[in-house]
């Protein structure tokens, strides 16, 4: 009987100096990590207050890694008017493009600086009419990706009358610039796309135009070169090459323009 | 929209000089015509387009030897000389054009546009005569100046 409460009460004091322990590397541990994050707001329902930086605190250690986690957590736990497109949140779709920390990026790709004595600013892609907060107006954009008419144009049916083949090299020729998912990231950091977006295609446009030139089983290659004879929709390209710097892919917009002014230079 | 009926009311009591150089208004969100259609490019003209390009780069590359032939063996005859000149002309011609086609575009500037271009032109002329006087009377043309300036 004795032992028996000698023994429990042993057994109870091991356990609470354990919690304490325990609970003092909880509470390091738990130590909030507030990073501010600045992120642009304007509102079509309030037109007469002017666009401004709205400043959130986010505790890291309860946030995921990337910026679209900070963004939803912003939505969900502090501010549900906070506008922005997401969708895939893996970096595929390209809805969340924005400018981040000054670079044009996908918030889904964008791991959130860990040093939170510095602030995040967030913007919509720069140089874009806004509809919402971080959502830009794409509509120009799109109507330029239609322009160049992203689809297989053929005069002659495929010889077995199924299926248009394509050698592996040729098919090869398109790596690289399939896999551009029209977030606009490029386009938007142009600075010829900034004072020219009416008449130049921008990057990323382009990079699909010379998509469709150089696919082996498009035939329509004359006229989708002629489309680009004049000195707006190609040649405002000065190769400045932000857009390859920025393309949250990796891939190469600028030199794929500059394979298009080659293939004109010897048409 | 709202938003820039808003914005515009706000600058134009800033804009003093805006009277003096009218722009032409653009459509909302740079939008002709529906949503659906697609963006009609400007008439291909290959004069604007791979032609103009094309000439600009093969005048940008053949400076190169141009300007170093003399810089390294430091002999110069008349005619390397005025072809390094004007070559030298047309390069920056095309540099200032192209510098007006971003920044005064025809489609916001309208006939400012044509007249920067006009200014660029006579610009040109009057420094393709300078040149023409140049090579007739200085001595060794534009090297020769460049080279007693270097020594100066």
């Amino acid at each position: 009987m004795l032992t028996h409460t000698v023994l429990r009460a042993g057994t109870k004091r091991t356990c609470s100096t354990l919690s304490v322990v325990r609970g003092l590397a909880t509470v390091s541990q738990n130590q909030p990590r507030l990073k501010s994050f600045k992120v642009y707001r304007w509102s079509p329902d309030t037109p007469e207050i002017k666009p401004h930086m709205q400043e959130y605190k986010i505790d890291l250690n309860e946030c995921g890694p990337m910026v679209l986690d900070a963004l939803l957590k912003i939505k969900n736990e502090q501010d549900a008017t906070l506008t922005f497109r997401r969708s895939c949140r893996e970096g595929i779709c390209g809805s969340c493009a924005m400018n981040i920390g000054g670079r044009n990026t996908l918030a889904c790709l964008c791991k959130i600086d860990q040093n939170e004595s510095t602030e995040l600013k967030i913007y919509p892609l720069p140089h874009m009419f806004v509809v919402r907060d971080l959502v830009p107006d794409l509509t120009h954009f799109y109507k330029q990706y239609k322009s160049i008419q992203p689809f297989l144009q053929r005069d002659s049916v495929p010889s077995d009358g199924k299926e248009n083949l394509q050698s592996i090299e040729d098919r090869k020729k398109l790596d690289g610039l399939y896999e551009c998912i029209l977030c606009a990231c490029c386009s938007t950091s142009c600075p010829s796309y900034w004072w020219n977006q009416q008449e130049y295609l921008g990057p990323a446009v382009l990079m699909q135009a010379y998509r469709w030139l150089i696919d082996s089983r498009d035939q329509a290659s004359v006229a989708r070169k002629e489309m680009l004879q004049n000195s707006m929709s190609l040649y405002r390209c000065h190769t400045i090459m932000n857009c390859a710097r920025t393309c949250p892919k990796g891939l190469n917009p600028g030199k794929a323009i500059a394979e298009i002014k080659k293939q004109l230079a010897f048409d | 929209m709202m938003s820039r009926v808003g914005v515009r009311s706000l600058i134009k009591p800033l804009r003093i000089s805006s009277r003096a150089i009218q722009t032409i208004p653009q459509p909302p969100g740079y939008i002709v015509g529906t949503v659906n259609d697609a963006y009609v490019p400007p008439k291909p003209h290959k004069t604007h387009g791979s032609y103009h390009w094309v000439t600009e780069k093969v005048i940008a590359v053949g400076l190169v030897p141009l300007v170093v032939t003399p810089f390294v063996t430091g002999v110069s005859t008349p005619v390397l000389d005025s072809l390094l000149a004007g070559s030298l002309l047309i390069h920056c011609y095309a540099g200032f054009q192209s510098c007006i086609i971003d920044y005064i575009p025809l489609r916001v500037y309208g006939k400012f546009h044509h007249y920067a271009m006009y200014l660029l032109g006579l610009g040109t002329a009057f420094a393709g005569y300078g040149i023409y006087q140049i090579e007739k009377k200085e001595k060794d043309g534009l090297v020769g100046i460049i080279k007693r300036l270097w020594k100066a």
